[in-house]
């Protein structure tokens, strides 16, 4: 029952309050806000509460609130239940992928203790997942699954519209998403065979060994050209600019999304951005060390084999400490991430189709596999 | 077969590493990052944002602003225009209407019966001040046209342009006293 | 025939040609007030002056003729002194009210004033002040302080209508133009005193201050005031006719036209039928068309063609009437015409003619005979026989007495059909069972053939008012609807045939000339 209601709680706490709402904030803040900052304007700033802007976040409850209020159309000759359907196909999987994510190592009900190697052991007690939804083995393969499933959405709404920019739209959506999929798979294989496993704490786990005692190992150290890969793939892959060609609004007006109004359409928009969060996560664990912060271990700080006990005499207060920290961590990671794909989409311009397609298959997957190679290589002399 | 002038042009050769596009994606995040900071500093004199805060803050109008029009008046009270059209003609947008008629005074001779200015039409060029030969009509400096609801609040009429206007010390057919 | 040389221009020249002329031939202008083509020659403004090699002054161009071997020279430096001195002379009292003036625009003072003086007054002294406003005539005002004495007016009433209303009085510079003590410049042509008056002296009461002259577009037409077919530049603005004013035509009307020519205009713009109605609705014109064609086919199935009568408007132009003949006996096969048109007014022995009809002659030249047409009283004693009974009218204008023309009101009711097809609202129109509106001269083309045979043609000047369409397209659509088309796609189609195959008639062409006013 304690286990059920625990679940409960972390899923309203992850998929609920972090991805739902940095999602939703991002669309104002790294939207319109971001966007505004970079182009010497001001950005949204009428809305209101008592008078005070704050930053323009009133506008994204105005936002929630016109779209709830809107008339919910549908095109003449759509396919109603198709059309209904994808918003909530596309939204699913955006939301099921965070399942998987860590935010932060498995609670120790006993004491703590950090091994010659970097690794944390838990004496007298056992490790508790509370601080991810589910731990899985198969964790990486979970959420690749999960969000290739968002490619069906993305088709099914394109088709089910009625239109030819969205038919357009939902085509180059599943042609690009299918492309950057196999090179994002591909590029992580070598990262695979290094920690050797699927699971996501494991990995984040194996990023916590210092080599020579100061330098984390942390993926980009190990895996920096499969870092760059996974980055652009996973640009791609989340449809922002600059490869936002399934919703070119100079093109096919907004692509797949053009027939969608109301809350439709705004399920829509905020799983892309779910989506854009979601992979900076991916990132985050699987390069830039998830949880971890560098030097900290539950049982002190380790710096070029020194070790400092700090609160030594009440170790558990340290531990909290600790997960409180990796916890802002990881968070914070997230959200540096999210702002470096915004970055990325008010300064690079949009491609060409034919430039998408040529980057994905001609240029990522060659290098991808190379990477396979050469990590294989390396790991075969060592 | 015919000449075809030709000019040798100089491209670049780019390298493995320019073709990659790192460099000038890096220097584009570092433009667009150098905004994004400069933008969020605090003190709001420090950035380069020049939007105005029109509602909150008043517009500073430029000292030779045109804006509403006004109708100038003689000694008498009288409307100063002869109605020569020679504004409603020079008007690029075709906003002056005004008929004439005949008056009383023969010194006068001839006055707008009906003199009217459609303010949205109104381009605000100030051709109409530059080709009155009376000092008929004026624009005042700092007064913005208002905005309206009603398309017909928009025509002013001669008797509302009087209101505005002022005294004006030109003399009928040029200076002879 | 004596050579010339005019700034350096060597031309040859008639004999007794006139300095002024001569330079004009060579292509050079000679500025001039007083000196007027129709009118005689008093050289009394000075304006013409020119430097004639071995003269010691300066000689009036417009009066001076040339003799062999003369040299000319008009732009001295001598004459542009003279030229200036004469302007400023003329200015002194000149009150330079151009904004007031109607004038401004088409005024010789002001145009030589740019183009020859251009300097600033030096006057530091009141101005004389003279009358202003002062009614000369019941068509024309005189304001004093603008005239410059010229006497164009004077000598106009005494050479061209030969009325002797107008002389100078006073002397110096108290000297204005006044009619003669007990008369005033009431002459059937005293608003040609304003035309040529060359500042704003003299002004038309019915234009005064009604537009400004720069606005207006001038299209070349024919008046229709009566069957003199004096040439005019119909002059409009914003579709609506604003004056006329006479166009040179050495072969009809010279440099002048009729005051009461000069009013006509408004009947362009009065009471105008603007859509087709069928018994008082307003219909389409596919809609009306249909209607008529119907109940013309019934008509004729039930009375027979020859009851059928079609009403000719001498008011119409040639194409009209060409297509009205074809309609007639092509399509509803008739040879029933009747005479329309204004009945016969006051005349002179100069311009005004007692045909108020423009076209009469045009009937004559497109039917080929002066007897095709049977006069209108005869239309209302068939109608009261019972021989006619459709009527299909063409102008609301009856050329017989009023109490012919009430008869003829009141006999509408026993016809089966009448199709009245005219510019004008009114009694026939109420009447009509299908009224379809017409343009006026000035919102369609055409020929008028005058009452000596020549023919003229008129430009269209701008869109036609509400619905209404020339008389030649209404035939052409009703003959569509009819079922049997005319093939003409442009009036000038029309205009090709209309004469053919009777040319004798009618001295075609119309006669052009420059003016050199």
């Amino acid at each position: 029952m304690v286990e059920v209601l625990i679940t409960v709680i972390k899923i309203v706490a992850i998929v609920f309050v972090f991805a739902m709402g940095v999602a939703s904030l991002m669309t104002l803040l790294g939207d319109r806000k971001q966007s505004a900052k970079i182009q010497n304007r001001v950005g949204p700033n009428q809305a209101k509460f008592f008078g005070f802007s704050l930053g323009g976040i009133p506008h994204f409850i105005a936002d929630g609130i016109k779209m709830i209020l809107k008339e919910n159309t549908m095109p003449n000759g759509a396919n109603k239940w198709l059309h209904t359907l994808a918003p909530a196909l596309i939204f699913f999987p955006a939301l099921v992928g965070w399942a998987v994510i860590p935010f932060m190592d498995h609670y120790c009900t006993g004491s703590v203790r950090t091994l010659a190697d970097y690794t944390e052991v838990c004496i007298d007690g056992e490790w508790k997942n509370y601080f991810s939804i589910m731990h899985s083995d198969a964790g990486l393969l979970f959420a690749f699954a999960i969000a290739a499933v968002s490619v069906y959405g993305a088709a099914i709404a394109g088709w089910a519209s009625n239109n030819k920019f969205s038919l357009l739209g939902g085509l180059r959506s599943s042609a690009q998403m299918i492309s950057y999929e196999v090179s994002m798979g591909l590029s992580l294989a070598g990262v695979l065979m290094i920690y050797g496993t699927l699971n996501l704490n494991e990995m984040v786990r194996a990023q916590g060994y210092l080599f020579g005692g100061w330098l984390p190992m942390w993926g980009i150290v190990v895996q920096p050209l499969a870092f760059f890969l996974f980055f652009l793939a996973g640009l791609a892959e989340t449809k922002r600019a600059p490869f936002d060609l399934p919703e070119d609004e100079s093109v096919i007006v907004a692509g797949y999304i053009t027939e969608y109004s109301s809350m439709k359409f705004a399920i829509m928009q905020l799983s892309e951005y779910v989506a854009t969060v979601f992979i900076a996560a991916l990132i985050a664990i699987l390069f830039l060390g998830g949880w971890q912060v560098p030097f900290l271990y539950a049982d002190g700080i380790r710096f070029l084999g020194n070790h400092w006990q700090p609160f030594a005499e009440n170790p558990d207060l340290w531990y909290y400490f600790t997960i409180m920290l990796r916890i802002g961590a990881m968070v914070l990671k997230v959200l540096f991430l999210v702002w470096l794909q915004f970055m990325m989409r008010w300064t690079l311009p949009r491609f060409r189709y034919d430039q998408v397609m040529t980057l994905g298959w001609k240029i990522l997957l060659p290098l991808s596999i190379a990477n396979l190679f050469i990590t294989a290589l390396i790991l075969t002399i060592l | 077969m015919a000449l075809v002038e030709t000019r040798p042009v100089n491209r670049i050769k780019q390298n493995l590493w320019d073709k990659s596009y790192i460099p000038e994606i890096v220097r584009g995040l570092a433009i667009t990052t150098r905004h994004f900071f400069r933008n969020m500093n605090p003190d709001k004199s420090q950035r380069s944002t020049f939007t105005r805060e029109y509602p909150e803050v008043p517009t500073v109008y430029p000292e030779r602003y045109r804006g509403l029009h006004r109708l100038m008046l003689r000694a008498d009270g009288q409307v100063r225009c002869v109605a020569c059209m020679c504004c409603s003609t020079i008007c690029p947008a075709d906003c002056i209407h005004i008929e004439a008629a005949e008056h009383d005074d023969p010194a006068i001779e001839k006055y707008p019966r009906v003199f009217v200015i459609d303010e949205l039409r109104c381009i605000v060029c100030g051709l109409c001040v530059e080709a009155c030969p009376c000092d008929a009509i004026r624009m005042d400096g700092g007064v913005h046209i208002p905005p309206y609801t009603e398309r017909g609040a928009a025509f002013f009429d001669r008797d509302l342009l009087m209101e505005r206007g002022g005294l004006s010390l030109a003399v009928q057919g040029g200076e002879s006293k | 025939m004596p050579k010339v040389t005019v700034n350096g221009t060597e031309i040859e020249v008639d004999k007794g040609t006139t300095i002024l002329r001569a330079a004009a031939e060579a292509g050079f202008e000679v500025p001039h007030f007083c000196y007027h083509p129709a009118l005689s020659i008093p050289a009394n403004c000075r304006m013409c002056l020119v430097e004639v090699e071995g003269a010691w002054k300066l000689q009036p161009a417009c009066y001076s003729q040339v003799t062999d071997g003369m040299v000319i020279n008009t732009k001295s430096e001598r004459v542009v002194k003279a030229q200036k001195a004469v302007l400023e002379f003329i200015l002194v009292n000149h009150p330079v009210d151009c904004p007031i003036c109607d004038q401004a625009g088409e005024c010789k003072l002001q145009d030589y004033y740019v183009a020859y003086d251009s300097q600033e007054s030096r006057l530091r002294a009141e101005k004389v002040h003279k009358v202003k406003v002062f009614p000369i005539g019941p068509e024309v005002l005189y304001d004093g302080e603008r005239c410059i004495l010229c006497t164009r007016c004077v000598r106009f009433c005494e050479e061209i209508t030969a009325t002797n209303e107008l002389t100078i009085v006073q002397r110096g510079d108290r000297a204005e133009i006044r009619a003669f003590p007990g008369r005033e410049l009431d002459n059937k042509y005293s608003v040609c005193t304003a035309d040529i008056c060359p500042v704003g002296a003299l002004t038309a009461r019915d234009f005064r201050f009604k537009c400004r002259v720069w606005l207006l577009n001038s299209t070349d037409s024919v008046c229709t005031g009566c069957s003199n077919g004096c040439n005019i530049h119909l002059e409009h603005f914003r579709n609506e006719i604003q004056r006329y004013r006479p166009r040179f035509n050495p072969a009809v009307n010279d440099y002048w036209m009729c005051d009461a020519g000069r009013l006509t205009y408004k009947e362009v713009h009065t009471d105008r039928l603007l859509h087709p109605t069928n018994n008082g609705a307003e219909l389409n014109w596919h809609a009306v068309c249909e209607t008529v064609a119907d109940k013309l086919k019934r008509a004729i199935d039930e009375v027979g063609s020859d009851k059928i009568a079609l009403v000719l408007s001498p008011q119409a132009s040639c194409e009209d009437l060409h297509l009205a003949r074809k309609f007639a006996s092509d399509v509803i096969k008739t040879s029933r015409f009747y005479m329309g048109g204004k009945r016969d007014g006051d005349s002179d022995d100069f311009l005004i003619k007692a045909d108020k009809n423009p076209n009469r002659r045009g009937i004559e030249a497109v039917f080929g005979s002066t007897t095709a047409a049977l006069p209108f009283s005869q239309l209302v004693d068939d109608i009261e026989a019972g021989t006619v009974q459709v009527v299909y009218m063409m102008d609301q204008y009856m050329p017989v007495d009023a109490a012919t023309a009430a008869r003829f009101v009141e006999r509408l009711d026993k016809l089966k059909l009448f199709v009245f097809q005219a510019q004008h609202q009114g009694a026939l129109a109420q009447k009509a069972h299908i009224a379809l509106p017409v343009c006026s001269h000035a919102e369609s083309e055409g020929t008028f053939v005058n009452f000596e045979g020549i023919a003229q043609g008129f430009e269209r000047a701008f869109a036609a008012h509400g619905e209404s369409l020339p008389h030649w397209q209404i035939f052409m659509r009703l003959a569509q609807a009819m079922g049997k088309p005319f093939s003409y796609t442009f009036i000038q189609q029309i205009r090709k045939e209309m004469f053919a195959p009777r040319p004798d008639s009618v001295a075609s062409g119309t006669a052009e000339g420059v003016p050199v006013e």
